[in-house]
């Protein structure tokens, strides 16, 4: 009887090991057919199609996963606009091959895709291309889950060049390159033209003055004060959540860090996130701010608040721009671009204090191509560096000046490349865009004609211009796997104060315990400095 | 000998369906739970973290976590109180329900039924996004819209946001409606084997409704109640959709919302990284938080007097 519970057991913890190496085994695998990249896109394209074709392949399958608001949909088109240029290339050549997106999974929250590609990738089920936040790229490429690009996008130096620095930087894990970028953004504060002038707040020259450093965020309780006593419902609002880190802007309004490089650790800098959690607490005591704002709903309360012009300030971001252009979120209509223009004005986020320097916040997204990217085509363990190859190519297509334009023009994100960044200056293509009049492929122009008619006009892209210099006061949330639970304590934290619960130095302290009782979490993250004693605000 | 081995043989031809079933589907999942509760699995990496042995480190980090986290007091509170009103609710609910459709015509009851079983039927966003927006506290909230209307109140009020009864109310609730189906219908299938001729001498003898539901129903069913009591003792300890979702939306306050199951799955699960040795270590401490449950609950209730052999049949 012993013996066989003992066989069992084993049994059991056999079949244990080999699932694990029956999905880990594919690793090993080598290939021998493998292009040199030129760094010449019709060239390489050609060579990677002839080697497709001699092999006999007459079709390569990919798909593309995306998420995020309804008019970023070109993260997924990009691709299949992509694959019809580089079809294209093969057909004036002569090849035989054609490439086919089987799949555009586009979903709303860009967690719940991060979360489905982290159980699916394993298994060889995720997208050939991933489009996400830049916060994921370092545990996706630990694991092992996306492809290493350094080597291919050596020939490419020129392409790379056009990016913005920064954000190819925040395509790297360890030195290396696992991605292009595709969009980024900046996250101003609005204000309400209509209640600015109503209460006496002059707008001409302010961005100006926020840029100095000279209009601080005493300035915005003080107006916000003013309006809540005129008779405007609120002085300011904000986003909720921690998936959304724009509230952590504040950490580096009041010169605060979120990481320190030198050590690799993130660091919750004590008299930043003091002086934020005191602002937030301020706010909500004097009735400027609602307590509630984290349960706020969006849709509901929060967009339709700012919209309907019950706020004077709003902590946003660029997308809301075209975002109230399409959503009905005023009295169930959406807002004109006439409308946008005429009741918004936007700043970068002020500094804390006198001394300190404004802030905005970018999560930028990027183009990952999954380390087992055209496995579901013929012949894969032979041809895997080639159909890799294909993948790199795609991405860089997908990151022609003109789609990274239109995507930014429709869905109020920044532009990538400098290239795209003159682009929506130049009217002629802006009109070209609003026609459809361009070079694309039929389905994406059918998939996008709607947001196109909604967003495609001289407000919106002059919109676009102005906030770029934004990108120079630019931060970035720290690319940690551990920062998504740090952000959630910090939620915990900013909602206690907001509700009255706590106090800001009791919230402060409970970050810290929250942080302590993980030991993972605690081995990760610094803590540094002290409360500051007799700090006032405002000043 | 011979008979024996025959009589074994038939035995595990009969048994084999279920004895396969119960180790593909209950041994083979506690012990790779177990197993990998000792690994540093993380991220699905099955190939990477497998063999990666880690010790007691997942239960001593959770164990860590319970002593120091500021919210976990909060955390067992609202497990106690959650676990404890609800199976209360589920079990007696389920009873009357069952006990008040016995007592009427048949096509309403099963009509009645029919609607209880409505929270048991809904997916579970869209039966949560329901009482989204039904508790919301602002005047979107359709409780807050009403009271405002009939000028019960003049602010909304942030009912999951008041703690912990605020809080606690909704969860209960909520989880509430979905579980009082089963013990119902377990209970009607229980009443509906009872000899009709029972009830009927009763009446004849002028018994109440109350009276027949007093001393012949609710004895008849005892080992019903006992299922019941247990197996919704042990899905409330482990539940958390509809938590989570109340949670997630911030209806209900975090601490006060959170039971130990959700918070065992926002540990492993919802802070970013997908950590399956500390799910696993989480999963069998609960596991024997509800065995332990489980055996007490059948103590107390006697369960061995209910399994006696019936004296004078053999």
């Amino acid at each position: 009887m012993r013996a066989r519970v003992i066989w069992l057991v084993a049994l059991v913890l056999l079949g244990v090991v080999a699932s694990g190496c029956i999905s880990g085994g594919g690793g090993t695998q080598t290939s021998s057919a493998k292009i040199q990249l030129t760094g010449d896109f019709t060239k390489d394209a050609v060579a990677v199609g002839k080697a497709l074709q001699q092999n006999g392949i007459s079709e390569v399958r990919f798909s593309a996963w995306g998420s995020g608001d309804p008019n970023s949909v070109m993260r997924v088109y990009g691709i299949v606009e992509a694959a019809r240029r580089i079809n294209r290339i093969w057909e004036k050549n002569g090849i035989k091959v054609k490439i086919t997106i089987t799949d555009t999974h586009y979903v709303a929250s860009f967690q719940d895709a991060y979360k489905e590609y982290l159980s699916k990738q394993p298994l060889g089920q995720a997208g050939d291309f991933f489009v996400n936040s830049y916060a994921f790229l370092p545990t996706l490429a630990d694991e092992g889950y996306i492809l290493d690009i350094t080597d291919y996008a050596k020939a490419y130096k020129s392409v790379i060049d056009d990016f913005y620095p920064s954000l190819i930087e925040a395509s790297k894990f360890k030195g290396r390159l696992y991605g292009l970028p595709q969009d980024t953004e900046a996250r101003p504060l609005y204000i309400r033209k209509d209640v600015a002038a109503r209460i006496g707040l002059n707008l001409n020259g302010l961005d100006g003055k926020v840029k100095n450093g000279e209009f601080t965020w005493s300035d915005v309780y003080m107006w916000a004060k003013k309006a809540k006593e005129s008779g405007v419902e609120w002085g300011l609002i904000h986003r909720k959540g921690s998936a959304h880190p724009d509230l952590i802007q504040f950490i580096f309004a009041f010169g605060g860090k979120l990481y320190d490089p030198n050590t690799g650790k993130l660091v919750v800098d004590v008299p930043a996130v003091y002086k934020w959690l005191y602002v937030e607490w301020k706010f909500a005591r004097d009735g400027l701010l609602p307590k509630d704002i984290m349960s706020w709903d969006w849709a509901k309360q929060i967009h339709p608040t700012v919209v309907e012009g019950k706020t004077l300030f709003d902590i946003g971001g660029t997308w809301y721009w075209t975002e109230w252009q399409t959503k009905q979120y005023y009295n169930g209509r959406s807002l004109t671009p006439e409308e946008v223009r005429k009741w918004f004005y936007y700043t970068l986020f002020p500094a804390g204090e006198k001394g300190d320097k404004p802030v905005t916040l970018s999560q930028p997204f990027i183009w990952m191509i999954n380390s087992k990217a055209g496995q579901q085509n013929p012949k894969y363990d032979e041809l895997k560096d080639v159909y890799h190859e294909l993948a790199f190519l795609m991405v860089v297509k997908a990151s022609d000046p003109d789609i990274n334009a239109i995507h930014s023009v429709i869905s109020a994100h920044l532009p990538v490349r400098k290239a795209a960044a003159k682009l929506i200056k130049d009217e002629k293509w802006l009109n070209d865009l609003k026609n459809l009049n361009l070079d694309l492929d039929p389905a994406v122009k059918d998939n996008i004609k709607d947001i196109v008619k909604a967003t495609v006009n001289p407000i919106n892209a002059e919109f676009l211009a102005n906030v770029s210099y934004m990108l120079e006061y630019t931060h970035l949330a720290p690319a940690h796997p551990k920062y998504p639970a740090l952000a959630d304590i910090f939620k915990e934290a900013v909602d206690r104060v907001l509700r009255g619960e706590m106090t800001p130095k009791d919230a402060v302290n409970f970050i810290i315990q929250k942080v302590k009782a993980d030991s993972e979490l605690a081995q990760n993250v610094e803590i540094v400095g002290k409360i500051p004693e007799n700090w006032k605000f405002p000043q | 000998m011979n008979v024996k081995r025959e009589k074994l043989t038939t035995l595990s031809f009969f048994l084999s369906p279920m004895a396969v079933m119960v180790v593909l589907f209950y041994l083979v999942p506690l012990i790779m739970t177990v197993y990998i509760s000792f690994t540093r699995m993380r991220n699905w990496n099955v190939s990477k973290y497998l063999t990666e042995f880690v010790g007691f480190y997942n239960y001593h980090r959770l164990l860590y976590m319970f002593q120091h986290d500021p919210t976990f007091k909060a955390v067992l509170l609202t497990t106690v109180v959650f676990v404890g009103i609800t199976l209360i609710i589920n079990v007696f609910g389920g009873l009357a329900l069952a006990l008040a459709t016995f007592f009427i015509e048949d096509k309403p009851a099963s009509a009645f039924r029919l609607l209880w079983l409505l929270p048991r039927m809904s997916p579970i966003a869209v039966y949560s996004l329901v009482w989204y927006y039904f508790f919301h506290g602002s005047e979107i909230g359709t409780l807050n819209s009403i009271l405002m209307k009939l000028g019960v109140i003049s602010q909304p009020i942030p009912w999951g946001q008041i703690v912990p009864w605020g809080a606690w109310s909704i969860i209960i609730f909520v989880n509430g409606l979905v579980g009082v189906s089963f013990g119902m219908i377990v209970f009607t299938s229980a009443l509906n084997q009872i000899p009709k001729e029972l009830v009927i001498a009763a009446r004849v003898d002028g018994a109440s409704s109350w009276q027949i539901s007093r001393r012949i129903l609710i004895p008849m069913i005892r080992w019903h109640l006992l299922y019941v009591l247990t197996w919704q003792f042990l899905s409330l300890l482990t539940t958390y959709p509809h938590l989570f979702l109340l949670v997630q939306w911030d209806l209900v306050n975090g601490d006060y919302g959170t039971t130990l199951a959700l918070y065992v799955f926002n540990t492993a699960f919802g802070m970013g990284e997908q950590d399956q040795g500390l799910a696993a270590a989480a999963a069998v401490l609960l596991s024997v938080i509800g065995i332990i449950g489980g055996f007490v609950t059948l103590k107390v209730l006697k369960f061995e007097r209910m399994m006696k052999r019936p004296r004078g049949d053999f």
